[in-house]
């Protein structure tokens, strides 16, 4: 007895104080559009898809007078493999150290570029950015300091759903509650049943058998209630794709998302992220109405 | 070889005209249909063989047949051996040898499953991978079968579970969405009171079409999918998949890509055990070493996404090589991590094992004997905490292991101790693999470039020795050079019955620490 007391005081405090802070040295992959020449070469070396090259004028395809060209980079299809950087002869890929890429749909998960293509050479040429921001974080870290610190004692009970992962996402989520992150001191707690549950984590591609436990499970929870997907496979499928005979694909196709929390696994700094954004939403959703 | 193909074909009493060897340390075999069952007793009584691996393929296209292929481990030998039949696409059947070699049970049920190529004389030919709502003749890994074939649901109950009867015995139903941070699955307990009569599992619910997956994928992202088997076993099955792919081509990995394959398999096995042991505390609420083996683990997994850009070593393992070195700094930060992980993890399973109040929870429970292991095909850890000696980094060694000096801890006891002293004393063993491959790295360059374009109509096996037991990947490919067939092998899927029959005997509080001690993959399992 005394020396489990003794070996926990020798241990002290392990806990991160700002689990947000560090940076990875190696997350998602970034595009730097202004050079990138569309190209394609990224896009046929990713597995997922999730770089996808279009032709924004969809009526005439092909490189004719005047037509555009879009690069859309899908985070939420990425598993950060990072096949697309040797692969661009212009090095306009390149490995960012975010991890808080948290959005409210699927379109503020997608990063896209148009290009003009000159129809004498071929070339294209960067025009602008077209995508969709995502929630702040930063915005969000703040509003739930200032809640904690204002009303001290509520807190957000969480049911996680395994609706067909590969059990790399779950090993991360059980890493926020590992002493270093320490998710319990945000006032968030993993519950055992969707009816003690405020917020379904849920892990797929959602899998033909677990359909009906995952549909289920969110009827058993009570109202007002948040449903985050997580992982690149939660996001959109990833590599197994979507509508395959055994995967469905996105958790969204099956219950309707609030949060995505795109990675492949996300670390803990990004489903730490992902529900602290998920807090904002409850907070709205169960302050009564007018 | 020769002397292998001369002992294998007395044994098996095949004329050695039979037996060839496409690549060393395989072995093949063409019988006829009716000689499967014979030469499956031969193989057990005769050469001490485990079965590895059994499945089907579809070569209707070009053979006008199916085929069924047995894997087999053969230890004296130091060789795999594949026994390959035809199937008669009129009269889709095949010898069982499920009743005598319980090991085939379930590979049995799922070729029949996916193929709907009937086990002969199989003592339960029941469906094992599909769910009550999956129709009838609809066979998905048959060529005919497109992957996106959307399958309506049917209603009915195709296998019920087994009754029980009496004063105060009862079901215990549980799942498939469980109470902690684990994957899905159906647990269905017969209970006298507390003390549990049997255990019957239905699992299969993260089926994600995996190996149909393959077949659509080119064969270069296959190992993006390979590290998506079972999360925990990334490297495992990346490295299984890549021996394959490798073995097929003749593509040759170089040195220093072989020691660092080494150094990655062993940080994933270390990370893994220790989170294991820490959860077996969970389990029976011992949390302060919980704590701990939730901080080292942490400790090493940050370090592992500095050293290598990513937590669970993913995106690390390439075809011909590896994708990610390692610096000499990075080597001499990594070493000193091992040092302090070392002295941590001794005083944790010292304060563990000196705990009465956990050695009384963990000691006889769960109990799995060494004969019930070895005829139910257990492998890796469970089948090595019950007293069977086998380990492929030794006996068929891949990568570097042949140049390491190390032992393969084996207890006896069977029980959730011996299953937790195995992982403690493993990661010992795996410290020093790591201080030998990181001290003698050699200078090369990380990765030999496969050729472009895989041989036509070829086959091969890869395997590596991952921390839950071994991972085997089978693949094969057509007339274009494309994967037709990959067939992946979780150690989990041979364990998962030895564990439905370590339960019964032991009070239902007991199970999440046996479950826990074996801790088996869903997904791998269900692919």
């Amino acid at each position: 007895m005394f020396r489990i007391l003794a070996r926990s005081a020798r241990t002290g405090i392990v806990t991160n104080p700002q689990p947000l802070a560090p940076r990875l040295h190696r997350g998602f992959p970034v595009i730097d559009f202004r050079r990138c020449t569309a190209c394609g070469d990224c896009a046929r070396a990713c597995p997922t898809g999730a770089i996808q090259i279009g032709a924004a004028d969809a009526a005439s395809p092909g490189p004719s007078p005047g037509t555009t060209r879009t690069v859309s980079l899908v985070y939420g299809q990425c598993i950060s493999c990072r096949e697309c950087i040797p692969a661009c002869s212009e090095a306009a890929v390149t490995v960012g150290g975010s991890f808080d890429l948290v959005a409210h749909t699927r379109e503020q998960l997608i990063h896209r570029a148009s290009f003009d293509v000159d129809p004498a050479s071929g070339r294209a040429t960067f025009r602008q950015e077209e995508s969709v921001p995502g929630p702040s974080l930063a915005e969000s870290a703040q509003r739930l300091t200032a809640r904690i610190r204002g009303r001290f004692g509520r807190s957000l009970h969480v049911r996680q759903v395994d609706a067909g992962s590969c059990n790399g996402c779950e090993l991360e989520i059980a890493a926020t509650t590992n002493p270093v992150f320490d998710l319990e001191r945000f006032g968030i707690h993993f519950v055992a049943s969707p009816r003690h549950a405020d917020l379904l984590l849920v892990t797929g591609p959602v899998t033909r058998n677990m359909e009906i436990a995952l549909r289920r499970t969110l009827e058993a929870t009570p109202e007002p209630r948040v449903v985050v997907a997580v992982g690149a496979c939660g996001c959109s499928g990833g590599i197994f794709g979507e509508g395959t005979y055994a995967a469905l694909g996105g958790v969204d196709r099956v219950v309707p998302v609030d949060v995505y929390i795109p990675g492949c696994p996300p670390p803990p700094q990004a489903i730490l992220a992902g529900l602290f954004v998920a807090m904002g939403i409850r907070e709205a959703r169960a302050r009564p109405r007018p | 070889m020769n002397a292998v193909i001369q002992g294998v074909s007395e044994a098996l009493a095949l004329p050695a005209s039979s037996l060839y060897t496409p690549r060393p340390g395989e072995l093949r075999a063409d019988v006829e249909p009716g000689a499967l069952p014979e030469i499956a007793d031969r193989l057990v009584a005769g050469l001490g063989a485990r079965l590895a691996s059994l499945f089907a393929t579809d070569e209707r296209v070009w053979n006008a047949v199916y085929a069924l292929h047995q894997i087999w481990l053969l230890p004296r030998h130091r060789t795999f051996l594949r026994v390959s039949t035809r199937v008669d696409p009129a009269h889709p059947c095949f010898l069982s040898i499920a009743a005598k070699h319980p090991s085939a049970n379930w590979f049995e049920r799922e070729v029949m499953d996916t193929f709907g190529l009937v086990p002969e004389g199989h003592p339960n030919p029941t469906p094992v991978s599909l769910h009550d709502d999956w129709p009838d003749r609809e066979w998905t890994l048959r060529k005919g079968f497109p992957d996106d074939r959307q399958v309506p649901r049917v209603s009915g109950s195709s296998h019920p579970f087994r009754p029980v009867t009496g004063e105060g015995v009862f079901h215990v139903p549980v799942g498939p969405v469980h109470a902690g941070i684990i994957e899905p699955g159906h647990f269905r307990f017969g209970v006298a009171g507390e003390p549990v009569l049997y255990l019957q599992l239905r699992l299969f619910y993260v089926h994600k079409g995996t190996e149909k997956r393959f077949e659509r994928l080119p064969w270069r992202h296959g190992i993006f999918l390979a590290e998506s088997i079972s999360g925990d076993t990334a490297v495992g099955h990346a490295l299984a998949f890549a021996h394959a792919i490798e073995r097929l081509t003749g593509c040759e990995p170089p040195p220093r890509a072989r020691y660092l394959r080494v150094v990655l398999l062993e940080l994933e096995r270390i990370y893994n055990h220790i989170s294991d042991i820490g959860s077996i505390a969970t389990d029976v609420a011992f949390s302060v070493p919980a704590a701990h083996a939730q901080l080292l683990r942490e400790r090493l997994v940050s370090l592992q996404e500095r050293l290598f850009g990513s937590r669970l070593l993913r995106g690390t393992v390439a075809i011909g090589g590896v994708k990610t070195d390692l610096s000499a700094a990075g080597r001499d930060e990594l070493l000193a991590h091992l040092g302090r992980l070392k002295a941590d993890f001794e005083s944790l399973v010292t304060l563990l094992i000196d705990s009465g109040s956990f050695t009384d929870r963990i000691d006889g429970t769960g109990v799995l004997s060494t004969g019930a292991a070895r005829d139910l095909g257990v492998t890796g850890l469970a089948a090595r905490a019950s007293g069977l000696d086998e380990d492929l980094r030794r006996d068929h060694p891949h990568d570097a292991y042949d140049a390491f000096a190390f032992v393969v801890p084996v207890e006896e006891g069977g029980d959730v101790r011996a299953r937790l002293m195995v992982r403690a004393r493993e990661v010992e063993q795996s410290i020093g693999i790591l201080r030998q491959a990181l001290g003698g790295l050699p200078d090369t360059p990380l990765r030999t470039t496969p050729p472009a374009e895989l041989p036509a109509f070829s086959a091969a096996l890869g395997w590596a020795e991952g921390w839950r037991g071994p991972c085997l990947h089978w693949v094969e490919t057509d007339a274009y050079g494309a994967l037709t067939r990959v067939k992946v092998t979780d150690p989990s899927f041979r364990n998962w019955p030895g564990l439905a029959h370590a339960v019964p005997g032991n009070i239902i509080p007991d199970f999440p620490v046996i479950n826990k001690s074996f801790n088996l993959s869903y997904s791998g399992n269900d692919r």
